[in-house]
Parts: structure tokens; sequence; C-alpha cells
């Protein structure tokens, strides 16, 4: 026991350089950095912001126009212009990046239902959320203003009718249902929030994997660059010992890395994600509908993680025992990388679920899929995928750690190399 | 007879259809220097790496002590220790971290490891720098902290390939003083060199190996008189012409 946590302390010691810690800081920091120019943006569209309108009409549906804008988060100043042009000019000059023209006549003309159009120039003087924003939120507000006066002129002429009902005279009910549970909502908002809620679990889980597959190849190509591999397999330990130490150090460092990139990518990701932040009214629709993860769940899903991190540290120590060099180590590591990025993709963009039989047994195939399953699966209650994915990443990792301590057993931890030559891809 | 503790019978390694040993055979006594010299590419290391329990040989038997190195290589790791050809050390870990570390695995008792550590120290000559980062050592200094590593648990064998190579005069003579001393002291050495004046100088007995098999085996002296050379590099080039 003694000399299996000599190793492990050595091991971690390896791992955990200067140049580690210094990255992860810089990226924690890089993370925070753009996590608060972010959240500033939303909050710049959240304050209200300053339209200018230059109103040659002077009617209550103009009136009723500007109103609305105030009542919309703007704070609406009055451009004292003789014309369009002049006020055009005034606004390329000075910061204005909003300027709608309320034409003469627009209010007996909206009263008669002929056409006047309201002109807003947008400025654009930056690409920033905010700008783009605020357009958006101005057309939402024409469109609100055009219910309005459509509305008024159907309750005139049709008292006893509802203008809604002249309008859409078909309605629909949105109903979701999860399981067994029935609920009124609308999908498309209940998926927006479990993909929202649930993003950050491939990328951070890709990130665990392709750091902790890149120590173990560095550290196993270094261990072979100084020989200090061949070293250690002469000493009396284990050799089985020598595989799982640097499986279980490349691990630790691994998942404390993780921690602190999940910290730092919250921060990034808190900065989009706050105006995504569901109602209490849509959070007490996914409630009834169980699709929120309880702690037990996150126990779940944690397992599934750690079992995918360690089939991909097995994988590596065999692809480790191949390099020769950290040149080696590189470019080993993008198979790696390939098969975690297939079930990345796939489940960023679309659902494994609804894939081909043999897409979808090819996906199973690959044991870091499992997570990815895992974290929608187990929203929606069908834990049976969950558990057999963990059951099989456990069969995958004894397999791949039989094969390591047989590697590690023979002469082939020296030997095995992988080249790209004439004389084929193994050679030993 | 019982003097014998590593006796090596025709041993064979073929990489693939390549025969880098074809059917080596030599013993080491206890307390000698036993040298394997010859060119590049001779067979050398191979069977050092053989002995070290780091290859499986293709044919032939190893005996240390008395064990089988095919049936019992933990064993055998146990009474050896083994300086690889221009190897490194644990460049993130300091000199003094580096020997705890390696001696942890022979030590039976904590005190076992002060008393490695001790030894080590005496060896290296640079008690000052065993604090600091071995990614800071020169190469003489990282040369003879391996060499420490190597001695300080004074094992029955201590199997030693080219372990002054790229080394300076002054380091190369220290290194070969601290082997001799280890020597006297009861540790076998089996060491390979392509360098023959220096193993001329440092053994008891010598295997001259080319091509995967060994031409001449004897004291430096007795194949110096044998072949009517003045060293041992004029023997070598006698026997392979």
């Amino acid at each position: 026991m003694n000399k299996f946590i000599n190793l492990l302390k050595k091991e971690v010691k390896e791992l955990v350089t200067f140049q580690l810690v210094i990255s992860l800081l810089f990226t924690m920091v890089l993370f925070y950095f753009i996590g608060n120019i972010v959240q500033s943006e939303v909050k710049k569209i959240e304050e209200k912001q300053e339209i200018y309108v230059l109103n040659l009409d002077d009617s209550q549906e103009s009136e009723t126009l500007l109103n609305g804008l105030s009542y919309a988060g703007f704070k609406v100043n009055l451009l004292d212009k003789e014309d369009k042009d002049q006020a055009v000019e005034h606004a390329k000059n000075s910061e204005i990046n909003l300027l709608l023209v309320i034409p003469e006549g627009f209010g007996q003309a909206a009263s008669e239902f002929k056409f006047k159009e309201i002109e807003a120039y947008y400025f654009i003087r930056s690409f920033s959320m905010a700008s783009s924003a605020s357009a958006a939120v101005v057309d939402h507000v024409i469109s609100e203003i055009n219910k309005l006066i459509s509305n008024n002129f159907l309750k005139a002429n049709f008292p006893d009718l509802n203008p809604e009902d002249i309008k859409n005279p078909i309605k629909s009910k949105g109903f979701v249902v999860v399981n067994d549970v029935v609920a009124e909502g609308v999908a498309a908002e209940i998926s927006n929030i479990v993909y929202s809620q649930s993003i950050f679990i491939p990328v951070i889980l890709m990130m665990i994997i392709v750091f902790s597959s890149q120590m173990v190849l560095s550290a196993m190509a270094m261990e072979k660059q100084d020989k200090t591999l061949e070293t250690l397999l002469t000493v009396p330990i284990n050799r089985k010992q020598i595989a799982i130490t640097k499986m279980v150090a490349s691990a630790l460092v691994g998942l404390l890395s993780a921690v602190i990139y999940m910290v730092g990518f919250r921060y990034y990701m808190s900065g989009f994600m706050g105006d995504v932040t569901a109602s209490s009214q849509l959070n007490d629709l996914m409630q009834r509908l169980g699709l929120q993860y309880t702690s037990a769940d996150y126990v779940i899903l944690g397992i599934s993680i750690f079992f995918a991190i360690l089939c991909a540290l097995g994988l590596t120590i065999i692809l480790g025992v191949m390099v020769e060099d950290l040149k080696s180590a590189q470019t080993m590591v993008l198979p790696l990388t390939f098969l975690v990025m297939i079930p990345y993709f796939i489940s960023m963009f679309s659902d494994i679920n609804s894939l081909s039989l043999p897409v979808k047994a090819l996906i199973m195939l690959i044991p870091f899929s499992h997570p990815f399953i895992a974290s929608q699966n187990i929203l929606l209650g069908n834990y049976d995928v969950v558990f057999y994915g963990i059951a099989y990443m456990l069969v995958v990792f004894i397999i791949l750690i039989f094969i390591c301590g047989r590697i590690f057993s023979t002469d082939r931890v020296l030997t095995m190399k992988l080249r790209f030559g004439k004389k084929g891809l193994l050679n030993r | 007879m019982d003097n014998v503790i590593l006796k090596v019978s025709d041993l064979r390694k073929n990489y693939g259809k390549f025969e880098a040993l074809k059917g080596v055979s030599f013993e080491v006594k206890k307390g000698e220097i036993f040298a394997l010299i010859g060119p590049n590419g001779a067979g050398k290391t191979t069977t050092l790496r053989i002995i070290a329990t780091l290859l499986t040989p293709t044919d032939g038997k190893v005996e240390f002590m008395g064990y089988d190195l095919k049936k019992n290589p933990d064993k055998i790791r146990q009474g050896i220790t083994y300086l690889p050809e221009e190897a490194g050390a644990y460049k993130n870990l300091t000199g003094l971290d580096y020997l705890k570390f390696m001696a942890s695995f022979y030590a039976e008792k904590p005190q076992d490891v002060e008393m490695y550590i001790e030894r080590a120290k005496d060896i290296v000559g640079f008690k000052d720098r065993l604090k600091d980062k071995v990614g800071t050592y020169s190469k003489g200094m990282t040369r003879k902290l391996l060499l420490a590593r190597a001695l300080m648990t004074k094992p029955s064998l201590a199997i030693l390939d080219e372990p002054t190579s790229g080394l300076d005069v002054i380091n190369s003579l220290e290194i070969r003083e601290v082997i001799r001393g280890f020597v006297k002291e009861g540790v076998s050495v089996l060491l390979s060199s392509h360098n023959m004046l220096e193993i001329e100088l440092l053994s008891d007995r010598v295997a001259i190996i080319d091509k995967g098999r060994i031409l001449e085996m004897g004291e430096p002296k007795a194949l110096k008189e044998k072949y009517s050379a003045e060293n041992l590099e004029e023997v070598f080039r006698r026997l392979v012409q």
C-alpha cells in the first residue's frame, strides 16, 4: 500500500507542474473576464435604453406609440427638428443609435387603415448584443401598436365580438407530456430550458476527457523519453500498480482541473444564461413534469461521467505505451478526441435515441457516449438506459485494465510502437 | 560455483526477423565487475535489458541467485538495480524526493530509507543541491544521482549500461571510484560500454560481444596476453578481423 501511495504521490507531483497551475489560473481569469463582459452587455440590454423620436404627427395614435415605447423600457427623447433629413443628420453626428420618424398624418392614416410608414434608423456603431437587441424590441413594440390599432378598429365596428376571435378564429392549447405526467405548457420553451441547463455537461465532460488523456500521454511520453519508465519497471513493484497509479493520478488531477474549469465556465455561461433563466411559472411546470435533477440524479450522472473518464484513461494508457516522445503523444491524443467529439456533437445538435439502429449501436459502443446519453435520460426518467451505460463502461474499463496489465507485465510496454510507415501500423 | 550470482545460458532475442542475440552465455561472480564490451548494436543493451527483466528473451535461460528470470521476475527485481544508458530522472521532483521515492521500493522499514539516502548523499557529492529540482541539474549531476540511486540499496547485482556515457574525464573518474568502492563491499556489477579503455581499468572480467555473439571472455590482462595486444581495443580489432 505504501508503495502504491508513493507511486501515486510521484505521479501527481509530475502532473501538477507550474505550467499546469498557470494555465488553469489563466483559464479561470479568462472565463471570469469574458463572463463579466457578457454580463455587462446583458445589463445594458436590461437597462433603460434611449430612443430618439421625431414626431411629425400630433395624434392620439402617435401618442399611444410613444407611450408603448416607454412601457417597453425605452427612454423616449423627442427631437425638435423640422424634417427627417435634419433629424438623421443630427443623429449621425451624435451618439444616437436608434431614431424613429413618425410621419405627418400617421394617426389619421392608421385610423383609416391606410399605409403611412414609420421610419426606423438603426445607427450601427458596434455589433454588440445590446445594439441588436434594441432593434428587435422596437419591431416588437411596433407590432404591439399594430395589434392595438386593429383591435380598436374591430371593437368599434364589431362591438359584440372579441377582436382576437375575429383575427384568430381557431385556438390551440399546448400540453407537454413527459412519461405519465401531462401539464399545460409549450414544448419548445421546456426544451430550451432543459437545453440551457444541460449544455454544460457535454462541454465539461469533453474538457475533462481530453485534458486528462493529454496529461497521461504527455506523462508517458516523458517517461519514455527520459527512460524513467525503464528504471521504474525494474523496481520491485507490481507493474499493474504502475499503470493504475498513472490512471488514478490523472483522474484526480483531471477532476481537479475540471472543477476549476467548471467554476470558470459557470462565470462565462452565467453571462449568457442570465436572460434565459426560467420564470417561476416555467419552473413549476418543469417540477411537475419531473424535468429537474435531484441530488440522486446528480450522483448517478457523476458516476456515469467518472466511468467515462476511467475508460478514457485506460485507453490512453494503452495508446501511451505506443508513444515515443512528446511529439508523438500529441498525435496520439487525436483518435481519442475524435471518439469524444462524435457523441459530443450528436448530443449538442441531435438526439442519440432518434438515430437509426446501426448508427445508434455504433455510438453506444463508444463508452464516452453514455454520460451524454445519461444527462438527458435521467431527466426523462429512463434510468435503465443510464444504468446499462454505467454497466457497459464498467465492463469496458475492466477489459482495458486487463489489457493494460498484460501490456505492462510484458516487454510490449517498451517495444510497442505505432508507426505510420510502409511496414504497417503496429510494430513490435 | 556457489560464488556465481548470475548465470546466462544460450540467450537469444529476436526482433521480428532480426536476431539481436544469437546464444549469449556468461556468468557473473559475487563481488566482481563483469563488463560487456563491443560496438554500438552489438547486443550489449539487449542483454542487460533482459537481465533487468525489461525484455523477454526469445530463448535461453537467465538465473539470478537461483531464481529463473522467466518464472520469478519479481524475485530478481528485488536483488538488482538497473541504470539505463542516457537515462534521466523525474524533472519535477527534487533530487532528494527522487532518491526517497526510489528507496521506498527497496526499504523494509522506514529507517532503511534514511540509511539509503545517507549513502546516496555520499555518492552524489552535491548534498547542497539535493533539494533543487532534477530539471536544474547538469548532465554529470543527473548521472551521479542515477548512479547513487542504483547503488544506495547495495543490490546484489547492479546493472550499469554505459555508466559514464557523455561525461567528462573528472566525472567519469569519480563514477569509476564509486563503483569500485561498492564492489569492495560485496556488490556485483554487470556493466556495458563501448569505451574499452575504461573497461580495462575498471573490470575484473570482460566479454567481447559483436553482432549478438560473445567472441571472447576473460580477464583483461589474460586477453591482452593471449592476443599479444597492448589494450582491449586491439584485442577486439583482431577478433573481428
